[in-house]
């Protein structure tokens, strides 16, 4: 299965969301990670067909997945940013209506609601309406219907948003379980939300994908860039604002860690360190938000 | 599809707003028809008057004693049994107009002069070569013109019903809906049918539910009998043909169906196209009630078309009185391919709308 997008760019009026984009996707799970405003929903959008492009094509094995239709649409899974529910429904007749939407057969729907549910633990409110379910248990619903009729392309925008600790790593623990032979597609701009779980993360920046690759390969750009150093505490808040920082922590007997990305020492003791993720992502998106 | 076309129906009917305007209708109804039958008054011409089951039992037995076909001796009959008493001072007031009983009020108003005598005119002068036949048609003349104010009525619980058919589903549903496999295709046309089938559901109780409490508060008598013979209440703006009781409730029944498929096929495009509910509510209603507005008297040619849109067919007095065709039929029958029109047109633009519409 290869999802491609070829020459991708959507539009709105001057502002260009996605930005002539070509990209392979095969099987695996991919982490698509940006600042606020880098295109991700926008690309998820067009990958679901909730939006045209301005220009350029997405195929799904060679066949452009407008022309594709329901063939397309019942290979997939989506849960939106921002989506709403049907507050007098409960969370088995929300997924049953998904499910039928879906195509599904009302036992074989009746039977994988439950035990999404289960998986995503709302088992105990199986029959509860929606509209007495917090925040994080509506999102808990919505990776269910996601879920349903296993769908072979699953995409998730920003998938853990209201999670818990540890529904986070339940979420984990699921899709982990669920992506083989699967493309997964999530986006996030937690970091640690994809670093466990993605095969190949994609670094969204100003509509284009500006670093591709599993997490060590794309980390090592940044290889002997990152560096600690220790400070006094009454000085770290000053250090953290003239370096582009990634982390503080306190060590408790009056001095500061600081965890920094720069080309070169910040400071004379400072010790180069191994870079993760969320450094790789400090280098690009310094500042929060990309535009 | 039966599955997704129940679970868009009960996505319609389990919002709080349909649940109390249906209700609201309902109790409406309810009033409408107990409060017309409590305020019946009759008077038997000798010594016995009631209100209410008292009054439609008076007026039941005088018809029945005139039963048959109108001519002039039972015209001549009715004025001499209730003739005013003479002695009585009238204080200038016309006889034609006082009422005494529903039968007598039909008969004085056509053929009685300012005292209570004959005025001179004959049946065949007043309703021509029609054969006009005599009967109890005052419960279900009433109950024809509560219909007319509750179908009006309904027409805006049906805009309220169907107005977030699509524009409720435009708040975020709508991400979940057209990802799925048929969300473009088969749940577009369950909404649609679900809509259609629910409007027709809901005309359907309301015009049961009315003509069952008319058949007993005042019996099937009545039915077979011309409406032409009607209390004064009626002759002002009322039907001009020679149709009886039953033949009219169900022309204005059928109207009522035509009626609320236009109205449901306007409601939808709009819940489609301004893709909130709100709006489509408010510019549906305002659409629907907008032809009343216009300066067209009926006597106009241009009434005939405007007489065809779908606040007309609730109102349905002034469409059924429009000319009949060359061939006999009212002219009112056109309002069935109308409304199909409408609907479809209605239907195949929701659907477009919903199915090519960009998430943004």
């Amino acid at each position: 299965m290869k999802l491609q997008t070829n020459h991708l760019t959507k539009q709105f009026g001057a502002k260009t969301a996605v930005d002539d984009l070509s990209l392979t996707l095969t099987t695996g799970v991919y982490g698509l990670l940006g600042a606020n405003g880098a295109g991700k929903t926008t690309l998820m959008r067009l990958l679901c067909g909730l939006q045209t492009p301005s220009s350029g094509e997405i195929t799904l094995n060679g066949q452009r997945i407008a022309a594709l239709g329901e063939n397309y649409r019942s290979l997939l899974g989506y849960l939106p940013q921002h989506f709403a529910y049907y507050p007098d429904f409960s969370a088995l007749d929300f997924l049953l209506y998904l499910a039928a939407l879906k195509g599904l057969r009302e036992t074989t729907a009746r039977k994988r609601a439950r035990e999404l549910l289960k998986a995503v633990g709302l088992s105990e409110q199986t029959n509860h309406k929606i509209k007495t379910f917090s925040g994080g248990m509506k999102q808990r619903l919505g990776i269910a219907q996601a879920l349903l009729g296993a769908p072979r392309i699953l995409i998730l925008d920003e998938p853990t948003a209201g999670l818990d600790p540890k529904e986070r790593v339940r979420f984990r623990n699921l899709i982990s379980a669920f992506s083989k032979d699967r493309i997964v597609i999530l986006s996030t701009h937690i970091v640690s939300d994809v670093e466990f779980i993605a095969e190949e993360i994609l670094m969204m920046k100003a509509g284009q994908i500006v670093q591709a690759g599993n997490p060590q390969e794309i980390t090592a750009e940044i290889d002997g860039n990152v560096w600690e150093f220790v400070v006094p505490t009454a000085r770290a808040e000053e250090y953290a604002a003239a370096f582009n920082t990634s982390n503080l922590r306190n060590t408790g007997s009056n001095a500061t860690v600081l965890r920094v990305i720069a080309d070169r020492p910040p400071v004379q003791n400072a010790v180069r360190v191994r870079p993760n993720l969320e450094d790789l992502y400090l280098f690009y998106f310094k500042g929060g938000t990309d535009r | 599809m039966r599955r997704l076309i129940q679970f868009e129906m009960r996505k319609l009917f389990s919002r709080r707003l349909a649940q109390a305007s249906l209700a609201l209708l309902l109790l409406l109804s309810l009033l409408l028809g107990v409060s017309t039958w409590r305020n019946m008054y009759a008077f038997d011409g000798k010594s016995r008057e009631g209100t209410g089951a008292a009054a439609v039992e008076i007026d039941q037995a005088i018809a029945e004693n005139y039963a048959g076909i109108l001519t002039d001796e039972k015209v001549q009959q009715i004025l001499s049994e209730f003739a005013p008493d003479p002695t009585l001072d009238l204080h200038g007031m016309n006889a034609a107009y006082l009422y005494q009983n529903a039968l007598q009020s039909s008969v004085a108003l056509r053929f009685s002069d300012m005292n209570g005598g004959w005025n001179g005119v004959g049946v065949s002068d007043v309703f021509g070569d029609e054969e006009i036949r005599v009967g109890y048609v005052y419960g279900w003349l009433s109950t024809s013109q509560n219909l007319a104010k509750l179908f009006l009525v309904l027409s805006l619980v049906l805009v309220i019903l169907l107005a977030p058919v699509f524009g409720g589903e435009y708040g975020g549903v709508d991400n979940l809906i057209l990802t799925s496999r048929y969300g473009r295709t088969k749940c577009a046309a369950a909404k649609l049918l679900a809509a259609m089938l629910s409007a027709l559901l809901v005309t359907a109780l309301l015009a049961t539910a009315n003509l069952a409490l008319a058949l007993v508060l005042y019996g099937a008598d009545g039915l077979d009998c011309s409406i032409l013979l009607a209390p004064v209440e009626f002759v002002e703006g009322y039907i001009p043909f020679n149709l009886t009781c039953g033949a009219m409730l169900a022309y204005q029944v059928l109207l009522a169906f035509t009626g609320a498929v236009s109205v449901a096929g306007l409601t939808l495009a709009l819940s489609a196209l301004c893709q909130s509910p709100l709006t489509a509510l408010a510019a549906s209603a305002a659409l629907y009630l907008f032809p009343v507005l216009l300066p067209v008297p009926e006597t106009s040619w241009v009434f005939r078309f405007v007489s065809l849109l779908p606040v007309y067919h609730a109102q349905f007095r002034s469409l059924m009185s429009v000319e009949q065709m060359a061939n006999g039929w009212l002219h009112a029958v056109w309002a069935v391919p109308v409304s199909l029109a409408l609907a479809c047109a209605g239907a195949l633009l929701a659907r477009r709308a919903f199915a090519k519409h960009q998430v943004c």
